[in-house]
């Protein structure tokens, strides 16, 4: 296999938990070096779920082992002087410094942006946070569902006659990362080009307030303030149940709509009557609308109705369980799943590639690093440590 | 040295954009905002895009220049019209090609290949090109001609399956959320491809499935289910560990605020902040594990406190404590929050005068950048506003070429067939339920915090 794009592109990864390591193993996986610095405890995302068997430990994560693919692992107390001086002797070398610690943390330990660029001046660092490295919300604590609510997301988000919801799992974690990635290598390309290294800053509430169609602009446009929709609203793409599950009607885009061509794929010749049959008909019969269409999809199965929606070219979704996920021709025939070898588990079958590249594909060049793994490759070859050199900083307690 | 380097570090990367609505458009505008030229394709025959959330409501005269949504997604793009069908359309087409790095979409496959547009006949004419087909489940596969929404490939990725109230139905999130997770790791892609071109001399073609896309960013369900046959039930607003986590009511009409405990001290901060000594001493919340079981007593009882609260003075007194908290910010809160105004997270855009617009904030980029900011904003572009530059000065076609195009109906300024969508008036969308409130002086309240929006 040709190599990664990113083939040469060297990575100190100082980040854990979620956002930092995703935004690393996007490098990773695309082909850069990564090396990835723990504390001597781990990386906190050692200890999240869902666990191999449900059997915790620190190599047993899935979460982890998913957000590490492809990168080395050392162990290294940043408190202490000498892995101050190792991670410095490490800066020199890269192109890139990725961090998401709360924005006091690395200035408490000397490691600052500052500090690091005169190490390196053509080093890119990354500082991904919550609210950002200025500002008054800077020292504030988040949590996902505190990125969802300063974002803006959550207020729009749920029932009507409910309290504002969230995604499920980390989704904000992941947008930072992502966005932390594109940043990265925004500057990168711009060092490749000029020699310059510069500071990168990623706040997770931002890049959730980047993404809001249509919500900031009902007020600059109109002064209207949206929020969370009622289920009969007359707006026809609405999730509906169906007779095993869950359904998202699309009749057709914006006002080209055939009704009548609707009404007869739905079976439902009710709906052509007057009250429907056009779009501000529909917006006045919202409610009476709404509940001939909850009839409507009750008695049809889902991927039924999804695909011959599709054979009309109605643009129709479909809810899918995780199984469902796994076991889908599409996902199946384009081979997204890959099967990690693990020296513990055995096989693993882990989500692919995000997107496909045609001259430099993605690769897992390596199941996530145990804790400390590298420690003696790497701080061997790249910083000259003897193996009596390690066992001292061991008993020190730097690695 | 540093006043000489470009402040825009993508100065020089020329990129061709066939995008509809946002997954391709919002990509492109954060390539834009950073110094590539994106130049926007579009045709006069199909337009309904453009007439999404209009400026005041209004459909008079060229409201097709006056959408909300197609402003928040084309910001400092050049336009150009051109109809495909045409063999002289499709002949400029190519020729835009010839002198541009990237070539980004996201219509089907089926679209791509009756336009003529596949990867392998335009790397003919320029051999190092990238090219991006974004599309809602992959562009080969038994789905790849299935049309998709973001709500669509939300659906189908398992994370609307995961998202709902505990013990309720499957959730979506009320924007086309997906578009954005697969908008932003096309940003990556570009940026990837650029890398290893730059790095090798040559181009290739990226294929972005959305609904794949989204799937990498749920992992912690897919591998419940691909390792331990597991799915866990639907959370709402609380979590695997943390309690009390969730969201809450405060003073106000439809105020809410959010609260995550952490630990024992955020826990013993939350009693104290709200006055509650006796909570504090409940055997049933006295270690985290106990609390975490009677989650939902405790969403309870801090629910019951939290309505004499004002949202914002609640988060200022649980986070001076320690405690994670949020105000669940509404729009006006985001445009008008001291935090994003004191980062100049919006940025104010001017109109073209033609639009009758004032200048207005939007949303910035989730970055910043030390050294190389990005460009000063300028508005997305009226349609067909850069034809006659493109055509006559990037590809030096003549001035009596350009009028010929336009008396062949191959590029213009007008739709052909205009449609505006009209929405209901405010007081019927706020009686509808679609709308909270709104407020007449709204654009007086934008100059005081923003005083760039003023018509002058």
């Amino acid at each position: 296999m040709p190599p990664g794009a990113l083939e040469g592109v060297k990575v100190l990864d100082l980040s854990h938990h979620i956002a930092g390591p995703w935004c690393t193993k996007l490098l990773a996986d695309y082909g850069a070096e990564v090396i990835k610095v723990e504390r001597p405890e781990g990386d906190p995302a050692r200890r999240m779920p869902p666990f191999f068997h449900d059997q915790t430990g620190p190599e047993n994560s899935l979460l982890f082992l998913y957000l590490n693919t492809s990168k080395q692992g050392v162990t290294l107390n940043l408190k202490t002087q000498q892995g101050k001086q190792m991670l410095r002797d490490l800066a020199r070398e890269a192109d890139l410094l990725v961090e998401n610690f709360s924005p006091r943390v690395l200035p408490s330990l000397g490691l600052d942006y500052e500090s690091i660029h005169e190490v390196n001046p053509a080093l890119v660092m990354v500082s991904i946070s919550n609210f950002g490295q200025t500002g008054p919300y800077r020292d504030y604590k988040a949590t996902e569902i505190v990125e969802y609510a300063l974002g803006g997301l959550m207020y729009i988000f749920g029932a009507y006659d409910r309290e504002p919801l969230k995604h499920a799992l980390n989704q904000a974690q992941f947008k930072a990362g992502t966005d932390a990635a594109s940043a990265a290598l925004i500057a990168l390309y711009h060092q490749r080009l000029s020699g310059q290294g510069q500071h990168i800053d990623v706040s997770i509430q931002e890049c959730i307030a980047s993404t809001l169609r249509d919500v900031v602009n009902n007020y600059t446009y109109t002064g209207a303030v949206r929020r969370r929709q009622p289920n009969h609203s007359g707006d026809l793409t609405r999730l509906r149940a169906a007779a095993d599950g869950f359904i998202l009607p699309n009749p057709g885009i914006g006002a080209r709509m055939n009704w009548d061509g609707v009404a007869d794929f739905l079976d439902a010749p009710e709906l052509k009557d007057d009250k429907f049959n056009n779009a501000s008909a529909r917006l006045a019969n919202a409610e009476e609308l709404g509940e001939v269409l909850d009839r409507v999809f009750l008695t049809k199965k889902k991927f039924d109705v999804f695909y011959a929606a599709h054979q009309q070219r109605y643009i129709y979704g479909v809810v899918q369980s995780p199984e469902e996920v796994l076991a889908n021709d599409q996902y199946r025939e384009r081979e997204y799943w890959v099967d990690l070898e693990h020296s513990t588990m055995g096989k693993i079958k882990f989500p692919g590639a995000p997107f496909l590249m045609s001259g430099s594909p993605w690769q897992v060049q390596h199941p996530a690093p145990t804790l400390g793994q590298h420690n003696r490759e790497l701080f061997g070859r790249r910083l000259g440590c003897s193996d009596s050199d390690l066992a001292g900083l061991r008993a020190m307690g730097v690695i | 040295m540093a006043s000489t380097l470009p402040a825009a570090p993508l100065n020089g990367i020329r990129v061709i954009e066939m995008g509809q609505l946002i997954a391709i458009p919002w990509a492109m505008k954060m390539l834009a905002d950073m110094g590539a030229q994106v130049i926007r394709l579009e045709s006069c025959g199909r337009t309904d895009y453009r007439n999404d959330s209009l400026y005041q409501n209004d459909i008079s005269g060229e409201f097709w220049n006056r959408g909300a949504n197609f402003y928040e997604h084309n910001r400092n793009k050049l336009g150009i019209t051109l109809d495909l069908t045409k063999p002289q359309g499709l002949a400029i087409f190519r020729d835009l090609i010839s002198v541009s790095d990237i070539f980004v979409e996201n219509f089907t496959p089926r679209a791509v290949k009756n336009f003529g547009l596949e990867y392998e006949g335009l790397r003919a004419l320029k051999p190092d090109l990238i090219m991006v087909s974004s599309t809602g489940y992959g562009y080969t596969g038994p789905w790849a001609n299935f049309g998709a929404t973001g709500p669509a490939t939300e659906g189908a990725s398992g994370l609307a399956y995961m998202t709902g109230y505990t013990d309720g139905e499957p959730m979506l999130s009320e924007i086309p959320y997906i578009d954005y997770t697969a908008g932003e790791q096309t940003v990556f892609a570009v940026m990837a491809a650029l890398m290893h071109r730059l790095r090798t001399g040559r181009g290739q073609f990226i294929d972005i499935s959305q609904a794949q896309a989204a799937s990498a960013t749920v992992p912690e369900a897919l591998l419940d289910w691909s390792v331990n046959a597991r799915v866990q039930p639907r959370m709402g607003n609380q979590d695997p560990a943390m309690a009390p986590h969730g969201c809450y009511p405060c003073l106000g009409d439809d105020r809410w605020i959010v609260i995550a405990v952490s630990g024992d001290a955020e826990w013993q901060s939350l009693c104290r902040v709200l006055g509650q000594g006796e909570w504090s001493q409940d055997a049933r919340f006295m270690d985290g594990l106990s609390r975490w079981h009677h989650r939902n007593e405790l969403d309870g009882l801090v629910g019951s406190v939290t309505p004499e609260w004002d949202a914002h003075r609640l988060m200022s007194a649980l986070q001076d404590a320690g405690v994670a908290a949020g105000a669940v910010l509404d729009s006006k809160d985001l445009l008008f929050d001291p935090h994003l105004l004191d980062r100049r997270f919006y940025e104010v855009v001017t109109h073209h005068p033609s639009t009758g617009m004032p200048p207005l904030p939007y949303a910035s980029r989730p970055w910043k950048l030390s050294e190389t900011p990005g460009v000063s904003p300028r508005p997305a572009p009226n349609l067909g506003e850069h034809n006659r530059i493109l055509i006559c000065e990037l590809l030096g076609l003549s001035q009596e070429d350009f009028a010929g195009l336009e008396d062949d109906g191959i590029i213009g300024s007008v739709p052909t067939d205009p449609r505006p969508t009209q929405r209901p008036p405010l007081e019927v969308q706020v009686r509808q339920g679609r709308m909270q409130r709104f407020e007449t002086d709204f654009g007086e309240q934008i100059v005081k915090f923003y005083p760039d929006a003023d018509h002058g």
